[in-house]
């Protein structure tokens, strides 16, 4: 019955609660806060009377009115020497390279009049794509918080004083140790061995997510050090063994683009993912088949897996309903063959050993997995940081400096790190930020941001990603390679240094004149010639005690998966609201980490699994090791029971570090809270202290923990809890493959997967001779409406999105919020549901369970909805990207008592705000509830003071100029960015030629990693949004209210068996 | 840039296109240069066919490339470049082909509009007066209040002698009653005058209210003092440079833009004194980009118009004019929508700018007087600047569909029986289209 699954949007919904129900008849709630407002002491303390009040408000508006007849004096300064490429109004974009330790992407950066304003994929030139933090990285660069001067002992210092001060600490006896996290950059490279050969510094490297394993596994099986490269878009079958691919793990964003590349149903055949883990992760939330394992199983299913192909491993600690996924992922990589992939998460040497040995097996060397294409990712070395650690404690080490990493909060122990950095004589960071590595160094030499430097970037051994700077930079700061060769006696620019490691007779002279270089910069990377390829040859000499290592494994009462948040990666960017307030796409919380547990065990310890605006969280208590870490918990449908997750990244600026105002709570007013020590307090806990470490390597996992109930409550702001889609399989269609392949063929509307929706009507259509059920009419068909004419007139902007490519990664999420000035509200106002996204993801989990089974099997229709409310234990997802339909029979725009929202003749829905009075009754009468409300003046109101973006004098420099900043009182919601379509259809104008398809891209489709969003104009025959319409996927959601959408979505097929 | 091949400088004193010359002599040398002895920004041009002793290509190198051309040596061009850099600065190098320089030569050598131009130069006006014709507008207002005042007595001074009469009858009646309790007795008496004169008063404080509350963000006129005694007439009416010379990026751009410092510099290098405040105006401009206006030479040390990096020495300090046009945040005006597809002449919104003195929202009826200078003019009735005005003459600018390819493609949709749509296949019935018609009245053509 895979064709009518039953979804719903989370557990509230199978719960049905009262708070559930009346939310789902109302989008906002009725009360509003009024005698709260009026019971707040505060009101009492205050010192404006009622009758000061009346006074203060009878003279505002006298005021007002008065200088309402004033004609506003705005000044306008123009450049004094205008730079020739920059023509006020119109933005130019740069090539550049992302890349922060984890991820790494060719990127190309919008810039308006010298500001860098967005940051989307360079699609012609360029290495992989943007997601969610990648693109919203921009905001970054404007954080009042970051490092505005060098600093020595605390206090602002001049580059003069702190080189002198750097050098002298670096003439001392002892080890000197540079501190870096994987370096990328072949410059910068030099620079460490031009330091290390004036000062005899050493050169360690750490990563903040520790892939040691596979780096060593690869060494002890390939007698390589190196982190392998994986081919998505060779592989037919994926077998994920708890690496989050498409979210977190290795070079996500690459991977991702690449996998989706092999999912499209219209190719006759599509990769299967199998994917095994305790928690629900996006690659889980995506796959094909998702086997629930337990952290400490993953070694024995890794051994399984081997044993079922080529009968060299074993069968040991495993249940039925485990070896059936075993024996499912087998079967599928053994018909793959060379074409198959299994890639593991866990950071254990043995399993990455078995993995090796599984792809081995496959012959997928070379075509899959290669050991030798990719330059080094994630080349840190955790045995020497341990030994770092331990020389510092010990009082070895004179001299410490840390270049891109911040192992004060990321490092398992911390505490020891803390200890060993306290007892350095002398220590710099290169941080932008005093984080909690920087504020513990004697100085701070604060590097520039990614925007305003230039960098060279290598990661493809075919080509130099180059990075260039898109603004000067923004305060007194420093390229990192330039302070290193600073301290190493040489004054060069880093600009220069870094031109001469490319050509080393480069002079200032040509700095214009070399025409290789002036196009690397153009397109983003220079061509170098590509080395021998090596082919690898396999050991298997460490397999054997690989099986061995991991046959005896058992866990305890629970386990504990460390993961990551596709929003927060590894906490680097904590203190960027756009990220902090980007939904989970599974569990559609913001602002905090939690634990993740399996509602049968919360039942069973009494905890709340109920989570709404007004029941918050049950705190329970996480003990690993003896270390011990409370935070709410989360009932997450999937999660395997006995296990439990937490979200890494988080707690960031524990010790009241400087680190960006959104990094902290705050509470109702907006001011910071802070704790009974005056420090503020961190969003969420930093559960890195719980990783443990296997033989120096942080294992992520635990498979022995306590979990306690503390009788504590912390609220939670979810956001996907005010929607309902029980029984309506009309909000998400989907296939499995074969079902699909069976009927590729058939009209749109004809397919068993995709059928017109009909509705009946009181009239004998069907010739029958009665009026019955049977009389029906397809609902486009109704028109309650007169008709709006689109079709054929100008342009017609439609949006066509596939569920099959959609991963529900929220890239489109934090794009649309950074190009449409979308206002960041906060924790307290997203758990009132009063989110601003106009784009959002919606999560559907599947029930096992439908109407017809409950007809099947003899329950009556209660008892069926009853049965349906019961969650599936490993239930399947979809990912649905959601926002305004735009409906050519829109419910909004026949309420609306002011016309404020209209439809174009290009059949987009306008929404004026300037004639908006925020009666909301478009918002009540919207089937999607995708209106969004500005309940406050969010670019000036205080509550969001330490949040919004546009309330920082700085920050707001990241506004799109193009799209206007609203104020309180106005609905606002996607506008399918017009700002952009407009723009497009003006170059179309002055060029004088038919409007090129593709030339106006909303900024989601713009973002999406996978191609699942397609924009264009309708009305333009050949366009690849018309094609992708009028394929038999398409379908509109909730078709039988006959609104006629203009956005579409395209059946899911999923590649799995026919149920 | 080379020097031409001497086959296409052949001639170059006497083959040209008079008519064409004149626009490229328009577009690119008019800024600084006259066809008449008169020294603009640079030496005037008559005469030059004379006194040009050199080379062909090197009068076209010399256009093209100046320094390129002192560069080879040429001894005359040495005698210019001793003669002239020193006052004037080097010549911007213009993009101009050898064939352009065979049409200007002849426009120069026959400006046929010469003494024309030199007539129309008493109509550009020495004072700016447009302020005393404001004070005019309130005219009609008095009017109506006289013609009311005219009417109330006219009306009721049939009634005043029979009224005055029964008044002092009453009084001599009712001698005690309270003042209030008089007047009103009198007014019911007079009921015929009071309900008149009633209804005026009401009608006129209506009328003031009315045009009081319409009036609200209606800007007509607006001109703000700007931190430069800048003088459109003289630049524009006296001196010709046409309006995209400084306000380029309407072409490029949805700004037109306040011209950047440096621009100014290209002609006020050389012109150092104005014609109407001396050097105190120019002084200013050069306070701001940091020249030295004795030695010619700028403060940064970069030479003319160097790109200043912050780290110069000399920070520019740029003017900070206030703008006259306003538009709130919500709304989005394209000039380049406007200038460079719909094809406006900048008057058509600003009015005769060369009759102005600063920057100023040129009232709606100013703009309609223009009609017979500039035919393609749309006369419009609502006040400049409000929305009223944008969308009169939306609903009346007519779309050429030929005049693009993009228009064409979509002209070719509407008329596709298969794909067009019955009824928008109106608008093309009475042979002309609109901006309207075309959704030039939908609210996100402007608002997002």
């Amino acid at each position: 019955m895979a064709d009518n699954k039953i979804y719903w949007s989370g557990l509230e919904e199978l719960d049905r609660t009262p708070e559930f129900e009346q939310l789902e008849s109302q989008e906002f709630p009725a009360e509003r806060p009024v005698d709260e407002f009026l019971a707040d002491d505060r009101l009492q303390r205050a010192n404006t009377g009622r009758r000061d009040f009346l006074k203060f408000m009878g003279f505002s508006v006298t005021a007002a009115t008065l200088a309402a007849c004033e004609t506003p004096v705005v000044k306008s300064i123009p450049y004094t020497n205008k730079p020739e490429e920059i023509t006020p109004g119109v933005a130019n974009y740069y090539a550049s390279t992302y890349y922060d330790g984890h991820d790494y992407v060719d990127v190309l950066v919008k810039t308006r009049e010298g500001r860098p304003i967005f940051v989307k994929s360079n699609t012609e030139t360029g290495y992989g794509r943007v997601n969610a933090r990648v693109n919203a990285s921009v905001l970054g660069l404007y954080d009042s918080a970051r490092l505005q001067a060098p600093q020595l002992n605390g206090e602002a210092t001049d580059w003069t004083t702190l080189d002198g001060a750097v050098q002298k600490g670096l003439s001392g006896a002892g080890r000197k140790v540079l501190l870096t996290g994987t370096v990328m950059s072949p410059s910068h490279s030099r620079a460490i061995a031009a330091l290390a050969e004036a000062t005899g510094v050493e050169h360690v490297q750490c990563d903040s997510i520790s892939y040691g394993a596979i780096v060593e596994a690869a060494e002890k099986d390939f007698g390589r050090r190196v982190f392998p490269s994986y081919d998505f878009a060779n592989a037919k079958t994926v077998v994920s063994l708890n690496a989050d691919f498409l979210g977190t793990w290795g070079d996500t964003v690459w991977y991702t683009t690449e996998w989706a590349k092999t999912r499209r149903p219209e190719d006759g055949a599509m990769s299967v993912l199998h994917a095994f883990e305790s928690g629900m992760s996006l690659t889980g939330s995506n796959a094909d088949r998702r086997t629930r394992v337990k952290p400490s199983q993953q070694g024995n299913v890794a051994a399984a897996l081997l044993n079922e192909i080529n009968g060299q491993g074993h069968v040991a600690g495993l249940d039925e309903a485990i070896l059936a996924g075993v024996k499912a992922a087998a079967a599928d990589l053994k018909a793959a063959g060379a074409n198959g992939l299994v890639v593991a998460g866990d950071n254990d040497v043995a399993t990455q050993c078995i993995v090796n040995a599984i792809n081995v097996a496959l012959g997928a060397l070379g075509t899959t997995v290669n050991i030798n294409e990719k330059a080094a990712l994630h080349q840190g070395d955790d045995a020497a940081f341990a030994t770092l650690v331990e020389d510092m404690k010990a009082g070895r080490v004179s001299a410490l400096i840390v270049d891109g990493t911040n192992p004060s909060y990321h490092a398992v122990d911390a505490a020891a790190f803390n200890a060993g950095l306290d007892k350095v004589a002398f220590s710099v960071s290169t941080a932008l930020f005093a984080d909690e590595t920087a504020s513990r160094c004697t100085a701070i030499a604060p590097n520039h941001h990614w925007l305003e430097a230039w960098n060279d970037l290598q990661i493809d051994p075919e080509r130099i990603d180059i990075a260039q700077p898109t603004i000067q930079p923004l305060y007194d700061t420093r390229h990192a390679t330039e302070s290193l060769l600073a301290w190493a006696g040489q004054t060069v620019d880093a600009y220069t240094f870094l031109r001469r490691t490319h050509n080393a007779a480069y002079s200032a002279e040509a700095m214009y004149t070399d025409q290789d270089w002036n196009t690397g910069v153009h397109n983003g990377f220079l061509a170098v010639a590509t080395p021998e390829k090596v082919a690898a040859a396999y050991s298997g000499s460490a397999l054997a005690g690989a099986l061995a290592a991991v046959k005896g494994r058992k866990g305890g009462g629970f386990e504990l998966d460390l993961y990551r948040k596709v929003t927060m990666g590894d906490g680097q960017q904590a203190g960027n609201p756009m990220l902090q307030e980007t939904p989970d796409p599974i569990t559609k919380t913001t602002w905090d980490n939690y634990v993740t547990m399996a509602r049968a065990d919360m039942e069973a310890m009494g905890l709340n699994t109920y989570i709404a605006e007004k029941d918050p969280a049950s705190v329970v208590k996480v003990t690993v090791n003896g270390t011990s870490i409370e935070l709410p918990a989360f009932p997450q449908p999937g999660q395997l029971p006995g296990t439990v997750g937490i979200a890494l990244g988080y707690g960031r600026g524990a010790g009241n570090e400087a680190i960006g105002k959104a990094a902290y709570q705050v509470g109702e007013g907006g001011d910071h809270l802070a704790d009974a020590e005056g420090n503020l307090v961190p969003i969420g806990k930093n559960a890195f202290g719980l990783a443990g470490s296997v033989e120096d390597l942080p294992a992520f996992s635990a498979y022995d923990v306590t979990v306690q109930a503390t009788g504590e409550t912390h609220p939670l702001a979810c956001t996907q809890l005010h929607h309902t889609i029980m029984g309506r399989d009309s909000v998400v269609k989907e296939t499995t493959l074969d079902g699909y392949l069976a009927e590729a063929d058939a009209k749109r509307g004809d397919a068993s997967w995709n059928r017109v929706i009909g509705l009946n009507v009181h009239d004998d259509i069907n010739g029958d001779g009665e009026i019955n059920a049977l009389d029906k009419k397809a609902a486009g068909e109704f028109d309650l409406w007169h008709e709006h004419a689109v079709d054929g007139v100008g342009h017609r902007w439609g949006m066509a999105i596939d569920l099959t490519s959609c991963i529900g990664c929220s890239a489109c999420v934090t794009a649309c919020h950074i190009e449409n000035n979308v206002p960041v509200v906060g924790k307290d106002e997203v758990r009132r549901h009063r989110d601003m996204h106009w784009m959002r993801i919606d999560r559907y989990y599947a029930s096992d369970w439908s109407k017809e089974r409950g007809a099947e099997e003899g329950l009556g229709v209660i008892s069926t909805y009853a049965k349906m409310e019961e969650p599936g234990a490993n239930p399947q997802t979809v990912h649905m990207p959601m926002m305004c339909q735009h409906c050519n029979h829109a419910p909004c725009e026949t309420v609306c008592p002011v016309a404020a929202t209209t439809h174009s003749n290009e059949g987009v829905n306008q929404m004026t705000y300037n004639r908006c009075i925020g009666t909301r009754y478009c918002a009540n009468n919207c089937p999607f509830k995708v209106r969004r409300f500005n309940w406050f003046h969010y670019p000036g109101y205080d509550k969001f003071q330490n949040l919004n973006p546009a309330q920082d004098a700085i920050q707001r420099m990241v506004l799109n100029p193009d799209v206007v900043v609203r104020s309180r009182g106005v609905m606002e919601k996607c506008s399918l960015c017009v700002q952009r379509t407009q723009g497009a259809k003006l170059e179309a104008k002055k060029a004088g030629t038919p409007l090129e398809d593709g030339s106006a891209i909303t900024a989601c489709a713009e973002a999406c990693p996978t191609n699942a969003i397609t924009f264009g104009d309708l009305n333009d025959t050949s366009s690849e949004v018309r094609a992708t319409y009028d394929n038999n996927r398409t379908y509109h959601a909730l078709e039988e209210i006959g609104v006629q959408p203009n956005v579409a979505y395209l059946t899911k097929v999923r590649n799995t068996p026919n149920a | 840039m080379l020097s031409a091949p001497s086959a296409a400088t052949a001639g170059i004193w006497d083959e040209g296109n008079i008519e064409n010359g004149q626009a490229l002599f328009n577009a690119n040398c008019a800024s600084c240069h006259k066809v008449t002895n008169e020294v603009l920004a640079a030496p005037g041009l008559a005469g030059i066919a004379d006194r040009w002793g050199s080379s062909e290509e090197i009068l076209v190198q010399w256009i093209q490339n100046p320094q390129a051309a002192a560069a080879t040596g040429d001894p005359y061009v040495k005698s210019l470049v001793d003669r002239y850099v020193g006052t004037y600065g080097w010549m911007t190098a213009q993009a101009v082909s050898a064939d352009d320089v065979k049409d200007i030569m002849a426009y120069v050598q026959n400006p046929p509009d010469v003494v024309a131009t030199a007539d129309t130069g008493t109509d550009c006006p020495t004072i700016y007066d447009a302020l005393e014709e404001e004070q005019g507008a309130n005219g009609t207002i008095w009017f109506l209040i006289l013609l009311t005042l005219f009417l109330i007595i006219a009306l009721s001074a049939a009634t005043v002698r029979r009224s005055l009469e029964r008044a002092a009858q009453e009084v001599a009646e009712d001698d005690d009653a309270p003042y209030v309790v008089r007047l009103r007795a009198w007014a019911w008496d007079n009921i015929a005058f009071v309900s008149i004169l009633g209804l005026f008063v009401v009608a006129y404080l209506v009328v003031i209210g009315y045009q009081g509350l319409m009036g609200v963000g209606v800007y007509q006129g607006y001109t703000p003092d700007q931190p430069v005694k800048f003088i459109h007439s003289v630049h524009v009416c006296e001196n010709e440079v046409d309006c995209q010379y400084c306000h380029h990026s309407a072409y490029e751009s949805k700004h037109a833009g306040i011209p950047s410092t440096n621009v100014c510099m290209n002609c006020h290098k050389a012109v150092k004194k104005g014609s109407r405040y001396g050097e105190v105006e120019i002084g200013k401009i050069y306070a701001a980009i940091g020249f030295d206006a004795e030695s010619g030479t700028y403060l940064d040390g970069e030479g003319q118009n160097g790109y200043q990096s912050p780290q110069d020495d000399f920070q520019g300090k740029p003017l900070k004019w206030n703008k006259v046009h306003n538009l709130p945040d919500h709304v989005f005006f394209s000039h380049q929508q406007h200038v460079v597809v719909g094809g406006l002449e900048c008057q058509n919104c600003h009015g005769d700018v060369g009759k102005f003195t600063v920057g100023r929202i040129a009232p709606v009826e100013e703009i309609n007087g223009l009609v017979d200078d500039f035919p393609g003019l749309i006369e419009l009735s609502k006040p400049t600047l409000t929305m009223g005005w944008c969308i009169e003459c939306h609903n009346k600018a007519e779309i050429s569909f030929a005049s693009s390819g993009y228009y064409e493609d979509i002209h070719e949709r509407l008329k596709d029986d298969l794909r067009g749509n019955e009824e928008l296949r109106k608008y093309l019935e009475d042979e002309k289209t609109t901006v309207k018609e075309l959704g030039g009245w939908e609210c996100a053509k402007c608002h997002y």
